[in-house]
């Protein structure tokens, strides 16, 4: 829990309290008086059956920005293991202001894992968040190769009025023969589009990714793009005409950075309150210096202010 | 009501007068980045059904309960629940777009039909501000005009794919008797998606960021 102090114009941790595999580095304070506060899994990442509860309170005035110490790696479960789960639940008081930038979730083959984000936001609070999703270890040729992830997202102002609705269920399962598919409902292309040939031959078990339970194809909902990366922009009380002059500032960044085929933005108001900035790509390389370039500048036009980039390795 | 399938049939006919062929709902923007194409037709209406297509239904059945509650419920719950499918549409054009098709189905429904509940919906959406949704709206008036649920569901996922393929017609090299083959082969995805139930998910990013991107194209056939 957080408070502002207003004598020395800083933000001051009021109390803590963690348990492993969550941990969190003493807080550092930030010339704008925020405080800088790293998340770490000393796990190394998320292992099958782990129940993670991560509460963040910012009270009135409170600045804070989180982010962790390396990607969320949501481990390869044992097969008696249940879903691992990630709940997640951020409250920005009045006039607050929370930076919310953690490193990618990326799903390791046959990982299962369910994440809710719920965040509340007071009068005047601010928020930056952004979440990057990855297909998998690439590296390792585990492309879309997890069991199966249910990521949910929402935020909501203090009087209840929601604001933003998330959730996205993705499995994959094995692809049936083709003998046995209805061809009116064959998918016009499939998961294995996005998967190199070498890669695809270390798959044997995945070569068609379907959302779990579903007959169309991943294509059908990512295109040809693999990483997935989301960014909010919120300043609770921003009028729609501050959002539509933010949109379209926003969108201007967002088509220099974009090369369809390869890395595509979009941005939009959201009914009330802020901004979301959504990305899709096919590598990862460029996307975090884009996030950066879209919070440098959505927070001079909701705050007028600089960001203050956190000291860590990207 | 005397007929519940004539007011059906006519208020879910493509040709309804609500402005629903202007808008594309993201799809000029995938076009355009020449992501899609008519090949791709199918596969990308089965995933749009698979989840969007589903929320929708899932919330045409939620205004569909609705209008048969108490008075005193019905207003601050109809506002809700509006507000929350707001919340589940990031892309702006594409929710101002279910939004103003909402309306103008209310309306026309409020035209056709003195039932006090449509005007009760209309009202406090003007009072509270808030958006009338196309699915909100289509539940509402399915149940108010003695639609069963399911029918009304799989009517209004039917309006939206016949609306989306009507578009792709514009847009793409995409004949008549091709585009009636392509919805008529969609049958029984949308029949899944209309009465599915269950979670509340929607995973649809590539069609997202293309409404998103909308916006910005120099040349453009539809408002979204």
């Amino acid at each position: 829990m957080f408070d502002w102090d207003s004598e020395r114009a800083r933000t001051r941790l009021v109390s803590r309290e963690t348990r492993p595999p969550l941990q969190v580095v003493r807080p550092f304070d930030l010339p704008d008086g925020s405080v800088l506060l790293h998340m770490q899994n000393v796990a190394g990442g998320v292992l099958g059956g782990d129940l993670l509860d991560v509460n963040i309170t910012l009270n009135a005035g409170a600045r804070v920005q989180l982010t962790t110490t390396g990607a969320n790696r949501i481990y390869r479960p044992r097969e008696t293991d249940g879903p691992a789960v990630q709940s997640t639940k951020l409250y920005v008081g009045a006039g607050s202001l929370l930076e919310y930038l953690p490193d990618p979730t990326i799903p390791f083959a046959s990982a299962r894992y369910r994440q809710t984000t719920n965040v509340t936001l007071g009068d005047g609070a601010g928020l930056y968040w952004w979440e990057v999703l990855s297909p998998g270890r690439t590296a390792h040729g585990e492309v879309f190769a997890y069991e199966k992830l249910d990521i949910a997202a929402s935020i909501d102002t203090e009087d209840g009025s929601p604001v933003v609705r998330e959730r996205s269920i993705v499995g994959s399962h094995p692809q049936p023969p083709p003998s046995s598919r209805a061809p009116s409902l064959l998918p016009q292309g499939d998961g294995q589009e996005l998967v190199s040939a070498g890669q695809r031959q270390a798959l044997p078990l995945h070569l068609t990714f379907f959302p779990s339970g579903r007959r169309g194809s991943l294509r059908s909902r990512l295109g040809p793009y693999r990483y997935l990366a989301t960014f909010y922009a919120m300043r609770v009380g921003a009028s729609s005409i501050e959002l539509l002059d933010a949109e379209r500032s926003l969108t201007d960044l967002a088509m220099e950075l974009s090369v369809p085929g390869e890395t595509v933005w979009g941005v939009s108001a959201l009914s009330a309150h802020g901004l979301i900035v959504r990305g899709l790509s096919r590598r990862s390389h460029t996307l975090n210096a884009s996030l950066i370039a879209f919070w440098r500048h959505a927070k001079r036009l909701l705050h007028n202010e600089d960001i203050v980039i956190p000291r860590k390795v990207w | 009501m005397a007929a519940p399938l004539l007011s059906l049939l006519q208020l879910a006919d493509s040709q309804t007068p609500i402005g629903g062929a202007a808008h594309s709902f993201g799809l000029e923007g995938l076009v355009s980045d020449q992501d899609l194409t008519v090949d791709d037709l199918q596969g990308f209406l089965i995933g749009y059904l698979e989840e969007a297509g589903r929320l929708e239904a899932i919330f045409c059945r939620r205004a569909y309960d609705l209008a048969s509650s108490p008075d005193d419920s019905f207003a601050p719950d109809w506002v809700r629940l509006n507000r929350e499918v707001s919340a589940w549409k990031p892309a702006r054009e594409s929710r101002v777009a279910s939004a103003t098709l909402g309306r103008r189905f209310l309306r026309l429904a409020m035209g056709l039909s003195d039932e006090a509940r449509l005007h009760a919906a209309d009202a406090v959406a003007r009072t509270t501000g808030c958006d009338i949704h196309q699915s909100t709206a289509f539940g509402l008036v399915g149940s108010v005009l003695g639609w069963g649920i399911d029918d009304t569901a799989l009517a209004c996922l039917q309006q939206n794919v016949a609306a989306l393929v009507s578009a792709a017609q514009r847009l793409l090299p995409l004949g008549q008797t091709r585009a009636a083959r392509l919805v008529w082969d969609l049958q029984e995805v949308i029949a899944g998606a209309a009465c599915a139930g269950g979670e509340t998910a929607c995973f649809t990013p590539w069609l997202e960021v293309a409404s998103m991107r909308h916006p910005a194209l120099t040349t453009r056939l539809f408002i979204s």
